[in-house]
């Protein structure tokens, strides 16, 4: 096998003790070249713990973290792209400066850095700004600059610890146009957020960290499917039978909500209720959202926290 | 080794220090402030000599007494003082205005002062009575003498020049102190100067949260070495600003500023104590700088950096307390003490290797320690910084530092 057969990401039975308390306790889950993958987790879930292990930053206490079939190091962070979580800048030193060392330390040539960023500050219409002290420019400015520094070198990993975190909305849509952007060049991004409709958006697979290990893995529809799966709405008049293939979770007058336990046939469930005297109004079927299965599995963890 | 991007941040660091008009204003300050007070002294010397001079010469009525018996009438007649019998009297005509001054010289002049009453002309010009008496005393005892020689010996102002051998060979003596004593200079400069901006060289990246993007496209220990490195030549870039005055105070002010008469060309530049010295200076500069920039990456703040920085910085100065036995008796225990103790060998082995009493073997014992430790506190520096830096807001316990090697 190649370098470049496998995943891009591979982690493998990783686990992350400081002192004696456990962060992670066994993660596994591999991101495939191309994806964008969704790191999904509570606060003090292990996320960005995970994140600065894969990347170096802290020594894991046991397990295989790899990216292109090896640990991380730092001569090959021109390949990477990283927004982590606490992020800013060098802020008493100009915009182009800052910009340019970077993309150094990335490996691109000076001439080539100052190029790269100059024509990143035209498009994020900063190229006035490019002298300016980084403290001389508003936070919104700051962040752009910031997405700039990320995505220099046009990396093969993008990893954003909740990328959104702070950022306004006009830079909320710039950055998830580079993401697209990036996405579309070939780019692997890995997110790391709360934003469940952004997940749901942008994101091919999911992994789901709970109390140090993967509560669930997969594609968002799998995911889906292993939290309840297809909710079936129907309006209705009669009554509704019992059945083996759903359980009605709601039912007011003429409308109920089904969970649909099984992979749904639609079909099936119609004749079962047109052959018991339903007469069906509309049938229609929902995914459970992932926003839900968020709340459904942190709220646990949090009710039982407060108890 | 090849330290990847290790070019990169010492330039970035250099650049960026040496092109802000903060460092310039701050560095700048100490030269132009030497040079205001050497311009100063300069003009205050040469006033003051010639206001000497002049005030030697200066025609005012006087009066004088001699019990002595040592002053010439003759050179007293050229000033244009006169003879007065009565003491009490001379005094009392000064006071009423009738003359300038009186002169009142004592049986012995040498341990009884002599007294000089004189009408009040303000502050500087008062000191022409006592010019104009001294000189008095001095002329006429030179005419008493009557030999040119025999005053200056007597004056003691003959030139001595001395020889000194060492192991069969003459000795540099001061010329062979002077050169590896600028590495203490150099030492001292650069550590007093750059000891805040080390320990905070790294919170610079905390506090702008800035290191984890670092991290990722460099190993913490290229960082911190990139930044030893460029805090050394910023020092160096330093100095020399610093040094500039001086050495143009020297070159063309130095008798008005009663510099001594150094000839570069005597100095000694013996390659065992320079060699030495240098290994030394880069050593103590490793182990002070690494501790303080470990210093910075474990506190949150500037501020609180500052307060550990105080009392390693008094560590450096503690052996300068006792520089009279370690120049007199460095083999005394405070001495050796002073030697091996890590933080402040750097200074004392700089001293004694200056005046030539740190043996070649404890030379080495030194060197190695501030070479070993220096390496140590780097690697713990580096560590520290690692998991120090990303704690953003509270201090990093270091046990739980030390926790995370497994």
């Amino acid at each position: 096998m190649t370098l470049n057969d496998g995943p891009l990401v591979h982690i493998q039975n990783f686990r992350m003790d400081f002192g004696e308390n456990t962060v992670v306790r066994d993660l596994s889950f591999d991101i495939n070249r191309g994806e964008t993958f969704g790191f999904l987790g509570s606060n003090g879930s292990g996320k960005t713990t995970t994140i600065r292990a894969l990347l170096g930053i802290y020594q894991a206490t046991a397990g295989t973290l790899h990216i292109n079939g090896r640990p991380f190091r730092p001569e090959d962070g021109g390949s990477l792209g990283y927004l982590p979580e606490e992020r800013g800048l060098y802020k008493k030193e100009s915009v182009i400066d800052v910009m340019t060392y970077f993309g150094r330390l990335k490996g691109l040539s000076k001439p080539a850095a100052v190029a790269w960023s100059m024509e990143y500050l035209e498009r994020v219409a900063l190229g006035d700004k490019a002298r300016l002290r980084v403290d001389k420019l508003s936070s919104g400015q700051q962040q752009k600059v910031q997405l700039g520094v990320t995505i220099m070198n046009d990396p093969e990993l993008l990893i954003l610890d909740e990328p959104t975190k702070g950022f306004d909305p006009v830079n909320r849509r710039l950055l998830m146009d580079i993401i697209e952007e990036q996405r579309k060049a070939g780019s692997t991004v890995l997110m790391v957020t709360h934003q469940m409709e952004e997940v749901e958006r942008l994101c091919d697979r999911v992994v789901l960290l709970k109390d140090g290990v993967a509560e669930a893995y997969g594609t968002i529809s799998e995911v889906q499917d292993q939290y309840g799966g297809t909710t079936v709405h129907l309006k209705y008049s009669g009554t509704l039978p019992d059945s083996a293939h759903y359980r009605v979770t709601l039912r007011e007058k003429h409308y109920a909500e089904m969970a649909v336990t099984d992979a749904v046939d639609e079909a099936l469930i119609v004749r079962e209720l047109v052959e018991a005297g339903v007469m069906v109004r509309s049938f229609a079927t929902t995914k459970v959202s992932l926003e839900e299965i968020f709340v459904k599995v942190y709220g646990a963890q949090n009710d039982r926290a407060g108890e | 080794m090849k330290r990847h991007n290790l070019g990169t941040v010492v330039s970035f660091e250099v650049i960026r220090t040496l092109t802000k008009r903060r460092f310039w204003l701050a560095t700048l300050m100490v030269p132009i402030a030497l040079a205001i007070v050497i311009g100063l002294v300069v003009s205050s010397n040469e006033s003051t000599i010639s206001q000497t001079e002049s005030q030697k010469f200066s025609k005012f009525s006087f009066t004088y007494t001699d019990a002595s018996g040592y002053v010439n009438p003759a050179v007293v007649a050229t000033l244009g003082g006169t003879k007065a019998t009565d003491p009490t009297r001379a005094i009392a005509d000064v006071k009423a205005g009738v003359v300038d001054a009186h002169f009142d010289y004592p049986a012995d002049p040498t341990k009884q002062p002599t007294q000089v009453y004189g009408a009040d002309n303000g502050i500087f010009d008062n000191g022409k009575y006592a010019a104009v008496a001294t000189h008095i005393l001095l002329t006429s005892a030179r005419d008493k003498i009557g030999d040119n020689t025999l005053t200056t010996l007597v004056e003691g102002t003959f030139p001595v020049v001395s020889t000194t051998y060492k192991n069969g060979r003459e000795s540099g003596g001061i010329n062979e102190v002077i050169p590896p004593m600028g590495f203490l200079v150099i030492f001292y400069v650069v550590i007093v100067l750059l000891a805040n901006q080390m320990a905070m060289s790294l919170l610079e990246e905390k506090e702008n949260r800035v290191t984890e993007m670092i991290l990722t496209t460099l190993d913490p220990t290229t960082l911190v070495a990139g930044k030893v490195v460029s805090l050394f030549i910023i020092g160096l870039v330093q100095m020399l600003a610093f040094a500039l005055p001086v050495v143009g105070g020297y070159l063309f002010f130095r008798t008005e500023l009663n510099m001594p008469d150094l000839d570069l060309s005597h100095l000694v530049f013996s390659p065992g104590p320079m060699i030495v010295g240098a290994l030394i200076l880069i050593g103590g500069f490793t182990l002070f700088t690494t501790t303080l920039v470990a210093i910075g990456a474990i506190m949150p703040t500037a501020r609180d950096a500052g307060q550990v920085l105080a009392p390693l910085m008094v560590l450096i100065f503690v052996p300068f307390y006792t520089i009279s036995i370690v120049v007199s008796d460095p083999h005394s225990f405070v001495v050796q003490l002073f030697t091996y103790f890590p933080y402040s060998a750097a200074v004392t082995a700089l001293l004694r290797n200056a005046f030539g009493s740190l043996s070649m073997l404890e030379a080495a014992i030194v060197i190695a320690e501030l070479f070993g430790l220096g390496i140590i506190v780097l690697r713990i520096a580096v560590r520290l910084f690692r998991y120090g830096s990303i704690s953003y807001t509270d201090k990093v316990s270091l046990k739980a530092v030390f926790a995370k090697e497994k």
